[in-house]
């Protein structure tokens, strides 16, 4: 027995996909000039030894590293988020093109001996009493990706060191992710005990059996569906969205 | 040292069916699971509340359990069985697990005793082998973990079950660089090791209490790529990768058989059917009705060749129609009825092809995980049953060329996941095939590379 499975299912994956590869689209978006054309493929193919041969050879030419940081590594890896937000490459391709771009700024770094301005400064966790947390890696990854300074407190973190994180740290967002329903209550007491402390900012909640009801629930929280969601989040609070027109933007149910 | 599957228990595919495994097992309450009958398994989560004392966590678990055997016999189903999956507090405090299985068994009892409703009931304590940062796989939680599992076999746990964790922090690295290689050394190799070590200890517990050693599932590894890859636009793994995770997890679970394990599988297994075709022992699984808990692009095929039926996890609360469980489980007792009607007018062949049908080529996981294909991972998984490097391998081999295979035509894949499958192939065609060098050769790469893992507290390297 078998059958004719047009009839029963659609693949929407297959009927949406654009014409041209990933790798074409990256290559038109890819800047003319020298090193940035180089470079910026070589973080598109994830290739980190390339990064940073390209980097040696600019600075041997000249260049400034701080100043190829923004100028180049950045400008790169946001050709690879952006065909990511257009669902033309997958996360994996993010991920190795984000390892081989930080490999890159990192470079920079010990060669200016200088640090370069973040667009800001962002604190994750995971829930106390959760482990899971392969979703906080891949928003922090993303965070990073997008050219801010991401202070990872790890997995099952005490609500204590949340707050004593956030004080310390004055970030402009804290995200929390939770697998499990039984420890994303402890995002309600992160809310209040920042509350308490006269703290406004930001706190974007997701993962595994997050939802915006549940989210909503408290006021600092914005739900994060997507872990992708994160820098746009964080674009929009550089942009002067409030907490109220980022639910507006980000509450989709 | 433990007896490796080298055979398929099943003669052919077509030979393996919902409702009938080849080992059936029986519980104490008069159920018996893959003998002839497909069973309803409910399972549930309390409300977070409930967790502040083991005096409100007790009185949950009495309430819903008091409520799913009502609505059996309200509605005149025939039998029924539970699955307990632990909150971290009754592993961790093992007395707490045990005076639930024991308070929940004697509700079954005492409908066992009035209906004659046949009963079983499975705990799943937490796999809470970790501190803070790092897995803890053998050592003081372990210990833990065992007075768990003995405290709820004597407090009336019928089946004994965990979702265990070893490997997974090597998978978290690999799943999210297409790094295939990665995955057979974490799910593969550390997955197995880590199982055969554990499920010869459950084993001597289900054996010594009288109770059933039922099974695991790669929930942590092969279900994280699942969740990570999700719904057909979902753009964070490619599904092709996913499958090739989950064709690994099946000798991976099937190394707690090979330990001592006699099934029901657990129900988010879905390598279940891989592993039947292997073992013959009945396997639990969830699909359509688990989209409480989650999504999945198979939910219909997945019932092919269950023994029991489950919902994975739902919140107990109030519905319309009742509370959660009670929904649910009627739901579920409604499906298995319908599956176990198919059997008794001798149309189950004929449902399970229908089934299968209804999602084989929605994608690529179902199609490599429809009965007839899985049964060929299966055999590439026997074929070299004594290697467990190589039959993970040779699992992740067989997935990719059932994919690239002329009968998957009517599968249509996007280009990311043809391009994704030919990745694979080539990582796969470049690896060794001798299990020493693949050993040594990961051990150096993953130290290097990933910071949490412990090679010589976690797997006695």
């Amino acid at each position: 027995m078998d059958i004719d499975p047009t009839k029963i299912l659609i693949r929407y994956n297959v009927q949406k996909e654009k014409a041209q590869t990933p790798e074409q689209m990256a290559s038109e978006m890819y800047p003319s000039a020298e090193p940035a054309k180089t470079i910026s493929a070589a973080i598109f193919e994830g290739e980190e030894d390339d990064v940073i041969e390209g980097l040696e050879k600019a600075i041997e030419g000249g260049a400034d590293p701080i100043a190829l940081i923004d100028d180049v590594l950045m400008p790169g890896m946001k050709i690879v988020t952006d065909l990511y937000d257009q669902g033309v490459i997958f996360l994996p391709n993010v991920m190795m093109s984000a390892d081989a771009m930080l490999e890159g700024i990192e470079f920079c770094k010990e060669q200016s001996g200088s640090v370069p301005k973040p667009k800001g400064k962002i604190v994750c966790h995971v829930a106390e009493g959760d482990v899971h947390d392969i979703g906080k890696t891949i928003v922090a990854a993303l965070l990073r990706a997008a050219g801010y300074d991401v202070v990872d407190l790890g997995r099952d973190v005490p609500v204590d060191e949340v707050i004593a994180a956030v004080k310390k740290e004055s970030p402009m967002m804290l995200t929390g992710t939770a697998l499990m329903t039984t420890t994303m209550y402890a995002f309600k007491e992160v809310n209040d005990r920042l509350l308490e402390s006269g703290i406004k900012i930001p706190f974007q909640c997701g993962g595994g059996a997050v939802n915006q009801d549940f989210v909503t629930q408290y006021e600092l929280g914005v739900y994060g569906e997507e872990a992708a969601d994160a820098p746009k989040m964080a674009d929009a609070i550089l942009a002067g969205k409030g907490l109220a027109q980022l639910k507006d933007q980000f509450h989709k149910h | 040292m433990v007896k490796r599957y080298t055979d398929m228990a099943y003669k052919a595919a077509d030979d393996m069916i919902f409702g009938k495994s080849v080992y059936p097992v029986k519980a104490e309450l008069g159920l018996e699971v893959g003998a002839g009958y497909v069973t309803a398994e409910v399972n549930y989560a309390p409300r977070p509340e409930a967790g502040v004392s083991k005096e409100k966590l007790v009185s949950e678990y009495r309430r819903l359990t008091t409520d799913i055997m009502a609505r059996a016999v309200q509605v005149g189903f025939p039998a029924v069985s539970l699955e307990t999956e632990h909150v971290e507090q009754m592993t961790n405090n093992p007395t707490w697990g045990g005076e639930i299985a024991h308070v929940q068994k004697t509700i079954l009892e005492e409908y066992h005793e009035e209906y004659g409703i046949k009963c079983g009931l499975r705990h799943t304590p937490g796999d809470i082998r970790e501190d803070r940062d790092l897995l803890a796989l053998i050592g003081k939680k372990y210990d833990i973990l065992m007075e768990s599992f003995e405290a709820v076999a004597e407090g009336g746990a019928d089946f004994l079950s965990i979702e265990t964790m070893g490997g997974k922090e090597i998978l978290d690295y690999a799943i999210l660089r297409n790094d295939i290689p990665g995955l057979i050394y974490a799910i593969g190799c550390l997955g197995s090791m880590d199982m055969t070590m554990i499920w010869e200890d459950i084993r001597k517990i289900a054996d010594k209490k009288g109770r059933i050693a039922a099974g695991d599932t790669d929930c942590a590894q092969a279900n994280t790529a699942m969740f990570i890859a999700g719904g057909l636009l979902d753009k964070n793994l490619a599904h092709t990768i996913a499958i090739i995770a989950r064709a690994i997890s099946a000798p991976r679970t099937l190394a707690g058989y090979e330990a001592g394990a006699q099934g029901p599988g657990k129900d988010c297994g879905y390598e279940n059917t891989i592993v039947k075709s292997i073992t013959g022992c009945p396997i639990a699984q969830e699909g359509k009705t688990s989209t409480c808990a989650h999504s999945d692009v198979m939910g219909n095929l997945v019932m092919q060749c269950c023994d029991l039926w489950s919902n994975e996890s739902v919140e107990y609360h109030g519905e319309f129609g009742g509370t959660s469980v009670q929904c649910w489980s009627e739901t579920l007792n409604y499906d298995a009825a319908m599956l176990n009607v198919a059997t008794e007018t001798g149309n189950a062949k004929m449902l399970r092809d229908i089934l299968v049908l209804s999602d084989k080529y929605r994608d690529p996981q179902g199609f490599v995980l429809a009965y007839d294909n899985a049964y060929k991972v299966g055999q590439a998984i026997v074929k070299d049953g004594d290697d467990i490097f190589l039959r993970a391998k040779n699992a992740a081999v067989a997935s990719v060329d059932i994919l690239n295979s002329p009968e998957a035509k009517k599968l249509s894949m996007s280009k990311f996941e043809v391009n994704a499958l030919a990745d694979a192939k080539a990582a796969l065609d470049a690896m060794t095939d001798e299990a020493d060098t693949f050993m040594s050769d990961s051990l150096e790469k993953y130290k290097a590379e990933v910071a949490v893992f412990r090679p010589d507290a976690n797997y006695k390297f």
